[in-house]
């Protein structure tokens, strides 16, 4: 119909009845061309506030998933260290007897396969592990302190323990082997423990994203109510409201998770320096660094929480909008 | 002759906000194609009640109503984003989106509708012109002067080329000589096959086309005597 609309308009100016607000040329800029106003306003879907709290929650989950992270490392390596080393305790009633136990004990070792080195402690070395309860050359004085043989075994072909202790008890009297299997499960139990509640901090996390999602989608609509109504009116169906809201909410949720993960990075980062400035970087304590494949999941983390962002945005409006005529 | 299409179609319908009694009842009148009704009667009668029913925005709470021969008060919610964008609607009160620019507000239906911005960039640009604001393509409502917002509002309902076209006052904001031209615009839409229905109070205005009236008084609709020929 518009091709009968006579182009020639006469000069409109004169009829206005009320003073007319010059907005001013607007200045053009590049991509201008492909650039369009977003139907929602930025303001009206909790803009800056939104976008810090959403800051926060990734701050948070990226800090929750680097935490399962270092302790699945950390457990690895403690892991990997008690299974590739056993200890031979040898106890006796005198120095002596307990010389000629550790001697035998040592010649056993030597020749079983999956041994990779057998090595006595020092007497020195020993009772300096007394230190600590017993003060310093105070344990020689009154004790017989046990003999310690540390043996590094290959953890992919370890020697048949079972049968190591026979031999030993058989040949070296007073001599005892510690496999370290009560730690090692110990420690496997702590560190699943820790994942496990890692787990429920992200999950909690991104359940928070999405409470929060709700109301900041809901507060949107409310704001927007008139937007909202008068797209319905002009044909605009649910989908295209609700792709509005999630477009809008993902552009708000990524700028907020990627300051977050910004954030957890450089506190990372400042976690790890400060440890290794203070204990130095071969403490048996946990590293705060994150390498190889499995920082993709750190780099997940935003993205996660910008999609769940986003999403729950567009269902609380479609579920909003189906209530209405 | 062939009898032509019923358009809008209400049967014993009535509308009633909450539990007061009912704003419209008995509403009996069909508009169908091509045809150009005016509605006229006192403030607060219900002009702006009866355009709200046809073009969705409520929905009668008894009775019957057909829209482009769809069952508008059980049809799925779905369906009535398509029977939407075959109706232009000049709101009285505009119902401009402050922050997009004329040019924005214009394109708004084609935008919803999925139609490609090199599709419709023509249309609008020439209606914009048509209404002389194509100097003002770029502005946004909050700048533009009542007659000024009007005629984005005028623009936004042609610009998809509706089959029926509803006007609540359009000529309320804007002199006599651009009410004079509106109007010739109405007519001119309406000898191409668009349905016309224009809510207002300027008698004048009715009595110088000559065209059908409905009447809204005590909450009925009736048509009004001598009125331009049958209705």
């Amino acid at each position: 119909m518009s091709e009968t609309i006579p182009t020639a308009a006469p000069p409109l100016h004169d009829y206005d009845r009320e003073p007319r607000r010059e907005s001013g040329p607007r200045k053009r800029r590049l991509f201008d061309r492909w650039r369009q106003d977003p139907l929602l306003p930025e303001a009206g879907a909790g803009g800056a506030p939104l976008t810090a709290v959403i800051a926060v929650m990734s701050f948070l989950a990226v800090l929750a998933m680097a935490s399962v992270i270092i302790i699945n490392q950390s457990a690895g390596r403690w892991t990997r260290d008690l299974r590739s080393e056993i200890t031979v305790q040898v106890k006796g009633a005198s120095a002596a007897e307990i010389a000629a136990s550790a001697s035998a004990a040592m010649r056993i070792l030597d020749g079983v396969d999956g041994v990779l080195e057998a090595r006595q402690q020092s007497a020195t070395e020993t009772t300096a592990l007394l230190e600590p309860w017993l003060g310093k050359d105070n344990a020689s004085a009154f004790l017989t302190v046990p003999a310690l043989i540390e043996v590094k075994i290959d953890p992919r072909a370890p020697p048949d323990l079972e049968l190591l202790r026979g031999q030993l008890a058989a040949a070296a009297p007073g001599a005892s082997l510690d496999d370290h299997a009560v730690w090692h499960d110990r420690l496997e139990t702590a560190a699943q423990s820790g994942q496990a509640l890692s787990f429920l901090v992200f999950a909690l996390i991104m359940g928070a994203a999405c409470a929060i999602s709700v109301f900041a989608a809901r507060a949107g609509l409310a704001a927007n109510h008139e937007i909202v109504s008068v797209l319905h009116l002009v044909g605009a169906t649910d989908d295209f409201i609700a792709a509005e809201v999630q477009r809008r909410f993902f552009v708000l949720g990524l700028r907020g998770a990627l300051a977050g993960l910004a954030a957890a990075l450089a506190a990372l980062a400042g976690a790890a320096f400060m440890l290794d400035a203070g204990v130095g970087r071969d403490s048996f304590l946990p590293r705060f660094t994150v390498g190889g494949w499995q920082a993709l999941w750190l780099l997940a983390v935003p993205l996660a929480t910008c999609l769940v962002t986003a999403l729950t945005a567009r269902l609380t409006v479609l579920k909003t909008l189906q209530r209405q005529y | 002759m062939s009898a032509k299409t019923q358009i809008v179609d209400f049967d014993s319908a009535g509308i009633a906000y909450g539990d007061a009694a009912e704003t419209l009842s008995d509403v009996n009148f069909q508009l169908a194609e091509g045809e150009f009704r005016f509605l006229t009667g006192p403030s607060g009668a219900g002009k702006t009640t009866l355009l709200k029913m046809i073009y969705l925005a409520l929905k009668p709470t008894r009775g019957q109503f057909f829209l482009f021969g769809e069952d508008a008060m059980n049809a799925p919610r779905e369906a009535l984003p398509s029977l939407r964008r075959r109706i232009g609607v000049v709101f009285q009160e505009f119902r401009l989106l402050d922050h997009l620019t004329a040019f924005d507000n214009v394109a708004l239906p084609m935008k919803v509708a999925g139609v490609n911005q090199n599709q419709y960039r023509e249309d609008v640009s020439e209606l914009l012109n048509w209404v002389g604001l194509g100097d003002r393509m770029d502005a946004r409502p909050p700048t533009l002067s009542g007659g000024e917002q009007q005629r984005v509002a005028l623009a936004r309902a042609l610009v998809s080329k509706p089959d029926l076209i509803l006007a609540d006052e359009p000529t309320g904001n804007v002199d006599p000589a651009m009410s004079e031209r509106i109007m010739k615009l109405f007519v001119e839409l309406n000898k191409l096959g668009a349905a016309v229905m224009v809510a207002t109070h300027d008698l004048h205005l009715v009595q110088s086309l000559g065209k059908p009236v409905l009447r809204i008084a005590d909450g009925k609709v009736t048509r009004a005597p001598g009125a331009g020929g049958a209705a």
